[in-house]
């Protein structure tokens, strides 16, 4: 089923980025840095134990999409998509290839902020570790397909790094972070029912606080699910040789 | 019946077709109405001013792009994945993964050209490698490789698959004398060899090399044929290459005129 020249892509990336080690280090230590200075800003551990869940999901979308985006990029712009678009591969061999590649890295950072945030802050929380994690990974992977897809849109780093506040930044403020979907405007309401980050924050919010499971958070599971596959098709469709055309 | 098969055999013998073929980026034209045959077993050059095209050409020969009108056979076939196997393509940034080794840049593509038999990829790597003299730097980033060297990891990626034909964009660019030379022994090799070769190039040093060229300019083909008849044509005895090119240029322009 899936096809086996993926694997092959997601092994490159990998050693790739491996050889890269001050980038490494960076995808160790920034989401440590960051969650010890939230950390520190909260005094009272009951507000943390609320924003959590929530501080979770936005983190590991943003970090995960952050790394594919500019990755990705990279591979149009150094020419090397160019290549692989003249070979033998199929467009879901590479999308999937670049899929599993990058998803290591942001599992990996995803699980330090996550164990940062339950062991060294002390955050309390009912529900099973392991359904946090499994939930976790199907919001890194949207942010990944959604990284790779949006990088299309960009011909260089500079107009790459502007997608982060367009594609983060409200969802941030319309999907539950900060403020209860329910008490915004009724059209802002509608943009949040279309935005991936509500159910994410939702269905983590629902297993961290009310100690529900992962057949209890089946809706909002499902439409991840559905994002991942939407845009994994939308990124295979609109895949381009070169940064330039 | 006779005539159906020499035809027929005439085709075999030809490596890539392109047929009244255009193209445009946003509305500006840069392929026009082009047609040119390669027969199997040469160098092919493409001569022409830098915007003349020449990439274009190429990029829509491997299946990059798609014509807007007129069609192209590579090998009998229209360019797909389906051809893609069966084709060597250079680009003209060198493309490679900075971070990655030689090695490792090249065994990539020998396996997403499908070379899965470990043992026989392993050696054809090797042999790679060696051919574009680079074994001594196996191991080593391609980020610390000068830009020679760059070019010839490139190259290596390029023919780990063994494809009968070859396209090169600009292959020589950036490279030293003694280095055009040896390219050009290794490009004279493969051709022996039955591999059809077809190179980009704004150098006459280069052109001299082919057994055929196609002057381009504009978009367009504006002389075909061997070195030696292309200067032939100028009616000067002493004609260099550079000299042909500016007579069919200048006749182009006439005829454009008239």
């Amino acid at each position: 089923m899936i096809p086996s020249q993926a694997f092959t892509i997601a092994g490159r990336v990998i050693r790739q980025l491996v050889r890269d080690r001050r980038t490494m280090a960076l995808i160790v230590i920034v989401p440590l840095v960051v969650m010890t200075l939230i950390g520190l800003s909260f005094p009272e551990s009951n507000v943390l134990d609320y924003i959590a869940p929530a501080l979770l999901a936005t983190l590991a979308l943003f970090f995960s999409f952050l790394l594919t985006g500019i990755s990705f990029l990279r591979e149009r712009s150094q020419g090397t998509m160019e290549r692989l678009m003249a070979s033998p591969l199929s467009r879901l061999d590479i999308v999937l290839g670049y899929l599993f590649g990058f998803f290591i890295f942001a599992l990996t950072q995803s699980l330090i902020i996550l164990l940062f945030t339950i062991y060294a802050l002390g955050v309390n929380y009912f529900g099973d570790l392991w359904q946090i994690f499994v939930f976790q990974i199907v919001i890194i992977t949207g942010a990944v397909t959604l990284g790779i897809f949006i990088s299309t849109f960009a011909r260089n780093e500079f107009q790459m790094v502007q997608f982060i506040p367009l594609i983060i930044i409200p969802q941030i403020f319309l999907c539950g972070v900060i403020w209860p979907v329910e008490q915004m405007p009724d059209y802002l309401q509608w943009l949040s029912v279309v935005l991936p980050l509500t159910y994410a924050v939702d269905g983590l919010r629902e297993i961290m606080l009310a100690g529900k499971n992962l057949l209890d958070v089946g809706f909002e599971l499902a439409v991840l699910v559905g994002f991942v596959v939407l845009t994994s098709i939308l990124a295979a469709l609109t895949l381009r040789r070169g940064a330039s055309g | 019946m006779q005539n159906h098969i020499m035809s027929k055999s005439k085709l075999d013998s030809i490596a890539v077709e392109v047929k009244e073929v255009s193209f445009s980026y946003n509305n500006l034209r840069v392929i026009d109405r082009l047609s040119l045959r390669v027969p199997k077993g040469i160098s092919f050059g493409l001569l022409g001013p830098n915007g003349a095209g020449k990439t274009t050409l190429i990029r829509l020969a491997v299946g990059l792009l798609k014509p807007k009108s007129g069609n192209i056979r590579i090998l009998g076939e229209p360019p797909s994945r389906k051809t893609a196997h069966l084709i060597g393509y250079m680009p003209q940034l060198h493309s490679l993964y900075a971070e990655l080794s030689v090695r490792q840049n090249v065994d990539f593509f020998a396996r997403i050209y499908r070379l899965t038999n470990k043992p026989e990829r392993s050696e054809r790597v090797e042999e790679v490698i060696k051919l574009v003299d680079l074994w001594q730097r196996r191991n080593d980033a391609v980020l610390k490789l000068s830009s020679g060297m760059r070019q010839r990891v490139s190259m290596a990626c390029a023919i780990v698959h063994k494809p009968p034909l070859l396209f090169l964009d600009e292959p020589t660019v950036g490279l030293d004398p003694e280095l055009r030379v040896t390219f050009w022994e290794y490009f004279n090799n493969l051709t022996k060899q039955g591999n059809t070769l077809i190179i980009s190039s704004h150098t006459m040093d280069d052109a001299a090399h082919c057994d055929r060229l196609a002057f381009m300019r504009d978009g367009r083909v504006i002389a075909q044929g061997a070195p030696n008849e292309l200067k032939q044509a100028t009616g000067q005895p002493e004609a260099s290459l550079e000299d042909a090119f500016l007579y069919f240029l200048h006749s182009e322009e006439k005829k454009r005129d008239s």
